[in-house]
């Protein structure tokens, strides 16, 4: 099966809502900011749950924020 | 051989088994990038597992020093001594209970302390718990034969120094457990 990976802009759209700092997103999201940096950095996957939260957290759509690239 | 150094020997073993999958994990992650003179910022879960490892593993030691120090026999025979050690571990397991009572707490609790990655690392943190305590069986069995072949008998002492060793090394491998899961991810 072709290995498939999880990429996101949530970097990008922080600093278009107005410099949004981790914290606050995490905040936000209901997370840790340990958890933003890891998702930043497309270390770790989040739930559906997460992903949605987040995407709230910029008044926005999932799919707008998470895009699934295939190797 | 002597036993000690069987037991050394099995935790450089256990150290390496548990340290070359970690790096080998963090090789294939991208590497995190934060703002210079900024450091990754430190979970209440991550915090509260380095205080209770450190606090866990200085009291096995503690009573690790007094089982040495006096001897295997003086366990046995002397009560000071089997009280003194079997008090410094049963302090180690309190400390542990009251991290699990903290964390049970922090679990119940919906948008508390922990978050979703926090929550996943926990469950996958007994992993090593296993593997752990048989490195730390293989270790007595190859340590008793070997140093105690030709007697063909072993001290009953011993009984209860596999067992304690066995708690210890599981509750440390769940604590180890915890702080590797946020290296992996």
């Amino acid at each position: 099966m072709p290995k498939a990976t999880i990429r996101n802009s949530i970097r990008r759209l922080r600093f278009e809502h107005g410099e949004m700092t981790q914290q606050e997103l995490a905040d936000r999201a209901g997370c840790t900011r340990q958890t933003i940096i890891v998702l930043e950095q497309e270390r770790y996957v989040p739930s559906l749950l997460l992903a949605f939260k987040i995407a709230k957290a910029f008044g926005t759509t999932v799919d707008a924020i998470f895009t699934l690239q295939e190797a | 051989m002597a036993l000690i150094l069987w037991i050394i020997a099995a935790f450089v073993f256990a150290f390496g088994a548990f340290y070359f999958p970690v790096r080998w994990a963090q090789r294939r992650l991208p590497p995190i990038a934060l703002p210079p003179g900024e450091s990754m910022p430190v979970t209440a879960l991550q915090r509260l597992a380095w205080r209770t490892l450190i606090a866990v593993l200085l009291l096995t030691l503690a009573a690790a020093a007094v089982v040495v120090y006096s001897g295997v026999e003086a366990w046995w025979e002397k009560d000071a001594v089997r009280l003194t050690a079997t008090g410094l571990l049963i302090a180690a397991l309190i400390v542990f209970a009251l991290y699990m009572s903290r964390v049970w707490r922090w679990m119940a609790r919906d948008g508390g302390a922990l978050d979703e990655r926090d929550r996943a690392i926990l469950v996958a943190a007994p992993a090593g718990q296993g593997p752990a305590m048989l490195v730390t069986l293989a270790a007595w069995m190859i340590g008793l034969v070997e140093t105690h072949q030709s007697t063909h008998m072993i001290h009953s002492a011993f009984l209860y120094l596999i067992f304690w060793s066995c708690v210890m090394v599981s509750v440390l491998a769940q604590l180890a457990g915890v702080l590797v899961g946020y290296r992996r991810s």
